[in-house]
């Protein structure tokens, strides 16, 4: 005899954000590097910018902190990024690198 | 078990509702906790609803973004196995983790091992039978044990907690199966925790996404400075993330002994906070040796090396409740850090 169910995941909110599709190529354009917060990642995220500026003949035009602010906890890998910061950035850059990891 | 259907929007059709099936079932799909559940039908969901509009959207749960629908909480509070009784215990809890300040986002994506904390308190401890006794953090109470794990579920199923996609907690912790307990009143000296943080109402429920308890001891001591020194002891560590997060909050979990102690020396609960913020301290130089990012207030920035620095920027957030059954056992929870305790009034 089968049962129904009810599934335990439920509805997605309406205006869930999801990942967009990879883009089919990189070809030029400005780059930008969102620093997460976490132990050298602006470091690390500055050099693989730099480095993808030079593969696929663009620019590294802009780093920062999410709170656009040095130091402080509103640059913790914990907290969002303020939307001011991601409002300049949609402006300024095409590609972002962001989130490094522990 | 044989093919299964889905039905439409929300509804699933099994040929096999033996706790194996179900629970082939749940793996397919990546769901459950790896613990049997009990079958979600329309009758057991029905019954948690009690009437109450399926609909109503308690939170939006990231980083999946599920609408946390009253139904969708009344699905996973029946394969936790709750009695009916005690859902406005889980709706209450899940409104609390959609509250911006709790920050479940954070605390769902850190590496961190951090699970939520739900404390019960008030008149639903007795009325809904939780154990705020002997064993409050478990096992052996099914309010406490079901609560606790149908939040998990909520924030498994509906915030997309997944370990790896959704939960990046680096080696997890046990208490992310299941983490509620309950104020003991019979044994508290004070005023109800929810009435000191303004929540004025019968009942209410906390949520403190923190690290599971850590114990301390003290059989001996008719001293109350003597007792708390060793909570300051285990409170004054660099192990834990209130060490570099100052915003951080600290749960002290007092058993009834040591509360009495408190009292009979005249302390306070606010007595209690201010002689671990005072107590609970290191040297700033060696924050400064163990850690390269401090997310610390300014003035603690400021601080010279030789200047002792408490484990949390500011005495109120050291918070103070009752709990537990007789022997001189009590406890500190460390905080994520990022995050702060949300107290809400008991609702349906």
């Amino acid at each position: 005899m089968s049962t129904t169910i009810h599934d335990p995941a439920g509805p997605l909110a309406e205006g869930a954000v999801q990942l967009v599709p990879a883009a089919p190529a990189l070809v030029g354009g400005s780059i930008g590097v969102l620093d997460n917060g976490k132990p050298n990642a602006r470091l690390l995220l500055t050099r693989a910018a730099e480095g993808l500026a030079a593969r696929i003949g663009g620019e590294v035009v802009r780093v920062t902190g999410k709170s656009g602010r040095s130091g402080g906890a509103a640059n913790n890998a914990a907290t969002a990024c303020e939307s001011q910061v991601l409002e300049s950035l949609s402006k300024e850059v095409r590609i972002v690198l962001t989130g490094s990891a522990d | 078990m044989g093919e299964n259907a889905q039905m439409g929007e929300g509804l699933h059709e099994i040929d096999d509702e033996s706790p194996e099936g179900l629970y082939a079932f749940l793996a397919e799909r990546e769901w459950g906790d790896g613990l049997p559940v009990v079958a979600p039908t329309e009758e057991r969901v029905g019954v948690m609803l009690a009437g109450l509009d399926p609909d109503e959207v308690l939170a939006v749960l990231p980083p999946r973004g599920g609408s946390a629908t009253r139904r969708a909480v009344a699905v996973n509070a029946v394969m936790a196995g709750c009695p009916p009784e005690v859902f406005p215990v889980v709706a209450t809890a899940v409104r609390a983790l959609g509250e911006q300040r709790l920050n479940l986002r954070g605390v769902n994506a850190t590496t961190h091992p951090v699970a939520p904390l739900v404390i019960v308190h008030g008149d639903a401890v007795e009325e809904m039978g939780f154990n705020a006794e002997v064993g409050a953090f478990g096992p052996g109470n099914r309010a406490n044990a079901t609560v606790g794990r149908a939040v998990r579920l909520v924030l498994l199923h509906v915030a997309g907690a997944r370990p790896g996609p959704g939960d990046a907690a680096t080696q997890g912790q046990p208490s992310k199966y299941a983490y509620c307990t309950a104020e003991n009143r019979a044994a508290d000296p004070w005023e109800p925790y929810h009435h000191s943080v303004g929540v004025d109402a019968p009942s209410a429920v906390t949520v403190h996404c923190g690290e599971n308890p850590h114990n301390f001891h003290d059989m001996e001591s008719d001293d109350i400075e003597r007792i708390l020194d060793k909570a300051a002891s285990a409170m004054a560590t660099f192990g834990v993330n209130n060490a570099c997060i100052s915003g951080g909050e600290w749960f002290i979990g007092l058993c009834p002994e040591h509360a009495a102690t408190a009292d009979a020396a005249g302390w306070t609960r606010d007595d209690v906070s201010a002689y671990l913020f005072e107590h609970a301290r290191l040297p700033a130089r060696e924050f400064r040796r163990q850690f390269d990012l401090l997310a610390w207030a300014p003035w603690m920035s400021d601080a010279a090396d030789d200047e002792l620095l408490p484990m949390t920027e500011e005495v109120g957030n050291i918070r103070v409740f009752v709990t537990g059954g007789a022997g001189k056992h009590s406890c500190v929870i460390p905080s994520w850090g990022m995050t702060r305790s949300v107290t809400l009034a008991l609702e349906p």
